[in-house]
């Protein structure tokens, strides 16, 4: 270490600590202390209640559909979404023609703004004139068509298709590992005979379980945070179809001006995040070092 | 066997077309749309524009005051992106080369922002910034989108001065420099590719940012472009041309910044991932 006038260090280091402190540990306080008042938009002061916030969250049905919703779709992502973006980082690292190109083009959804992909999958799932509708009536399947996004057989699914196939962030980092493995640990597998297949099961994957179990844990945090593109496309309808713990808590926080209850649902997701990070963690034992 | 890899091998790029024109897309299919004229879409929402009419430009222009929120954004973007950089690169630096009491655990303290769902904190985030008389300000949404990153940048800034050489400081302290100006003169300049990939990801993040632009905003004067979309399905009555005109404006500057940064993009995700 140099040696350097210490007087610097806390200046340095104090804009970083103070932005921790206003937008990260103050609001992660009053969420956890809130929680055990009644406090609303009305309420002259709030009033200690104890644990009377949390007895409403486990009997609301509404709570439970939210969560059951967001532990679904924090599922399908870690599952459906990381194994199609590994899939597609296995088939580039081998550098076929163009997978530059495709690398780039695969990304384009994941950087621009969720509020405009929203906006235009409303339009492509449009009754009248969306790309699916004018689709199906081109082949004839005219029956087939409906309000995709407001159907309650179909919202879940639909909404889903707006992020799951998108797996650009998953591709990249995969494929980053998987470049930087040891030539020689490859040719030697070549020469054991093994095939490309083979190769890719046995020797590649192995070597980027930790890659993969860190993407796993961006999508699980990705989902249990998702607000926009829901709030854009089905706000979280018909009902409570696409309503997950975010949304909830928007509108309780919105629409019943409820503080105490909303900032109950924000520690349930707090402690979501907590948990998923650890199992997926405890599961593929990445992030053992480091922090 | 060879017929099998040949099998193979045409499956492999027929994978690879479909994800990739699935990826694509959408955004093809609203830039184009957005050259059509209303009556073109409504007639068909999948056929190639018959001839590239402005008037959706024209009409978003007019309907709503999209160059406002487009300067918003511009300012919001590049006042938080800068502020961001600029404060992880001193904190990082302090991290990567000097020695203090409590070092590692206020580390470990700040890069657990990383993990917090920021959507949990909604109302407490609105609540900070009203007290602090920022609510429905710019400089609020500066505040809240330099923090947003900081973990990324953190992680990114601090990895980046590690990897340059110590000679190079000490050199500079022997010739009498001080602390600062090594910093500002030295160290800044050797770090530049840090700095750009933290700097790129703050600055999609903070042009993109939605949920905390419709909690934060309430009037015209600082929403943000991302949430202007979301009024104008209503704003627009039905008028697709504009709002697909709106949407192209919008996601123009991501891609283009994308498309200029990408390796950095690409290198700083993985620096910030990959790690160890």
């Amino acid at each position: 270490m140099l040696k350097v006038n210490k007087m610097w260090i806390p200046v340095f280091l104090l804009p970083g600590v103070v932005l921790f402190l206003v937008i990260y540990a103050v609001p992660l306080g009053m969420v956890f202390g809130t929680s055990l008042f009644d406090y609303r938009l009305n309420a002259q002061e709030m009033t200690f209640v104890g644990f009377q916030n949390y007895v409403r969250l486990v009997k609301d049905p509404d709570f439970f559909k939210a969560l059951s919703n967001t532990v679904i779709w924090i599922l399908i992502q870690c599952i459906g979404h990381v194994a199609l973006g590994t899939v597609m980082a296995l088939i580039l690292y081998k550098k076929p023609k163009g997978w530059k190109f495709v690398r780039t083009a695969y990304m384009v959804p994941n950087i621009i703004s969720n509020a405009a992909i929203a906006m235009i999958f409303l339009n492509i799932f449009n009754p009248q004139f969306g790309v699916i509708n004018s689709f199906l009536k081109a082949i004839g399947l005219e029956s087939l068509t409906r309000n995709w996004l407001m159907d309650g057989r179909t919202a879940f699914a639909s909404v889903t298709m707006i992020w799951v196939l998108f797996a650009g962030y998953t591709t990249t980092l995969v494929l980053a590992q998987a470049l930087s493995i040891d030539e020689s640990v490859l040719e030697a597998a070549k020469v054991d005979g093994a095939t490309s297949f083979q190769m890719d099961i046995y020797v590649v994957l192995p070597l980027l379980k930790k890659i993969i179990g860190t993407t796993m844990v961006m999508a699980a945090t990705y989902m249990l945070q998702m607000f926009d593109l829901i709030y854009i496309t089905t706000n979280g309808g018909p009902g409570k179809t696409t309503t997950n713990l975010p949304l909830l808590l928007y509108g309780v926080y919105k629409g019943e001006n409820n503080y105490g209850y909303a900032n109950t649902i924000g520690v349930f997701i707090v402690i979501i995040g907590v948990v998923v990070m650890t199992v997926i963690n405890k599961v593929l034992r990445v992030n053992e070092e480091d922090y | 066997m060879k017929a099998k890899e040949r099998i193979l091998c045409v499956l492999k790029y027929f994978f690879l077309t479909v994800c990739v024109c699935i990826a694509i897309f959408p955004i093809v299919w609203v830039i184009l749309s957005s050259f059509k004229t209303n009556a073109e879409i409504l007639a068909n929402g999948v056929s190639l524009p018959a001839n590239f009419s402005l008037t959706g430009y024209r009409d978003a222009l007019t309907i709503s005051p999209i160059l406002k929120y487009f300067g918003n954004s511009v300012v919001i973007t590049a006042c938080s992106t800068f502020c961001n950089v600029l404060f992880l690169a001193m904190a990082g630096y302090v991290f990567a080369r000097c020695s203090f009491r409590g070092k590692n655990i206020l580390y470990f303290i700040l890069s657990l922002a990383m993990v917090i769902p920021m959507t949990a904190l909604l109302h407490p985030v609105y609540s900070v910034i009203q007290k602090l008389g920022l609510y429905d300000t710019k400089t609020g949404l500066i505040l809240v989108y330099t923090a947003l990153n900081l973990p990324m940048s953190l992680l990114i800034l601090r990895g980046s001065f590690l990897s340059i050489p110590k000679s190079l400081e000490e050199a500079a302290y022997m010739d009498g420099a001080g602390f600062v100006r090594t910093f500002f003169q030295i160290m800044i300049p050797c770090a530049k590719g840090g700095l750009t990939s933290a700097a790129v990801l703050a600055f999609l993040n903070s042009w993109n940012e939605f949920t905390f632009a419709l909690v934060l905003t309430s009037g015209q004067s600082a929403r943000t472009l991302p949430l202007s979309l979301s009024y104008f399905t209503a704003q627009f009555s039905f008028n697709y041309t504009a709002l697909f005109a709106a949407v192209t404006i919008a996601v123009v500057p991501s891609i283009v910044v994308f498309a200029v940064f990408q390796e950095q993009v690409v290198s700083s995700l993985t620096s910030g991932s990959v790690k160890g």
